[in-house]
């Protein structure tokens, strides 16, 4: 199979470095379970994960306040234990996570709110992290809602 | 000889985004299903490319995965390389 | 490194297409060459005369037309689409340019993209 495809591309690997962009949220779609599939395929084909950027309702994958059923996947804890592993830094959207409730210990004293929900190891973060990996030409795939 | 495009398609055939996908490709690009997208692999639209593939994972879960040809099939890490080697790569 | 947003979400029902514009917003702030295009129900962005207070929101009419002033370089609209929601280039916001969607479109751009 492998030979086919590379047979297949004749353009060279312009982009050894991916980022990940999620924007669909965990338990209204697919996209954290299959970006999280493709996330471990590339770290074991040696690629490099330079971040996991949260953008929209993909921001609810940081919450530390998501409790599934016991017989369903936890997506939030098996993200968060697969970036602590692989040391991949990941970011949640500071617009698009203050507007959906996700905060951490600083954006909660900020706002005078009375809670922080932000998973360990995701952060906060603007656009900005998202616009450097555009101009830094890494190979960006988005994982959006399929409906 | 122009850079190819890989489009990768997880909507289901009547979504609208599937529509405009299918125009946007080139017949030269790469097509693969995920997600909802392997649904069109029961009725091929006349606009997939020569280079089509759908995801396992997913033509299984839907039960699909006797449908179409082995090497049409492809694995996370066949994707992994794809996505790694393409010019482009469009998510829709 | 030039990136196409594609807006195909109708405004005011969804926040994708604000997002959208953020992202099209935050490229052009770092100098990043970014074009906006309306597909489908998106093109309903692009209509003159919309007055959002009612609905609890703001109009995003301001906004784009701020677009090319923040450096958006382009506003583009499709032609299918402008014409199943009877859009003709009077009801078109000023500065948007109507094209057809297809592979020579695209492959104009390094990046093409959707806000979800």
């Amino acid at each position: 199979m492998i030979n086919r495809l590379i047979e297949q591309t004749e353009t060279p690997a312009r982009a050894g470095v991916f980022t990940l962009v999620i924007t669909g949220a965990p338990y209204s779609s697919q996209a954290p379970q299959t970006a999280l599939h493709f996330a471990s395929a590339a770290v074991a084909a040696g690629k490099k994960i330079d971040r996991v950027f949260l953008y929209g309702d993909g921001v609810h994958l940081a919450s530390s306040l998501a409790a599934p059923p016991s017989d369903e996947t936890d997506l939030a804890r098996s993200w968060s234990e697969f970036l602590l592993a692989n040391q991949i830094p990941a970011v949640a959207c500071i617009a698009s996570a203050l507007r959906r409730g996700l905060v951490n210990e600083a954006e909660s004293k900020r706002y005078q709110l009375p809670a922080a929900n932000l998973r360990e190891p995701f952060e906060i973060a603007g656009l900005g992290e998202w616009v450097d990996s555009v101009a830094s030409d890494s190979r960006i795939l988005y994982f959006h809602r399929g409906s | 000889m122009p850079d190819r495009t890989l489009h990768i398609l997880n909507k289901p055939p009547e979504h609208y985004r599937h529509h405009l996908c299918l125009e946007a490709i080139g017949p030269e690009d790469g097509l693969v299903f995920i997600e909802n997208g392997v649904l069109a692999v029961v009725q091929l639209p006349t606009s997939a490319p020569d280079r089509w593939y759908a995801l396992a994972p997913d033509l299984e879960a839907r039960g699909l995965i006797g449908q179409i040809g082995e090497d049409r099939v492809i694995s996370f890490d066949d994707m992994v390389e794809l996505t790694a080697t393409a010019g482009k790569v469009i998510s829709w | 490194m030039s990136t196409l947003i594609i807006i195909d979400q109708p405004p005011y029902g969804s926040w994708e297409g604000r997002e959208a514009l953020d992202m099209a917003f935050s490229l052009a702030a770092f100098d990043q060459p970014v074009t906006l295009m309306f597909c489908g129900a998106g093109v309903n962005w692009l209509r003159k005369g919309q007055n959002a207070g009612k609905v609890g929101q703001k109009s995003v009419e301001r906004n784009l037309a701020a677009a090319p002033i923040f450096g958006v370089e382009a506003l583009l609209a499709c032609t299918e689409a402008c014409n199943r929601y009877g859009l003709t280039q009077t009801d078109l916001l000023d500065g948007v340019t109507v094209t057809a969607v297809g592979p020579e479109l695209t492959s104009r751009y390094d990046h093409v993209t959707f806000a979800g």
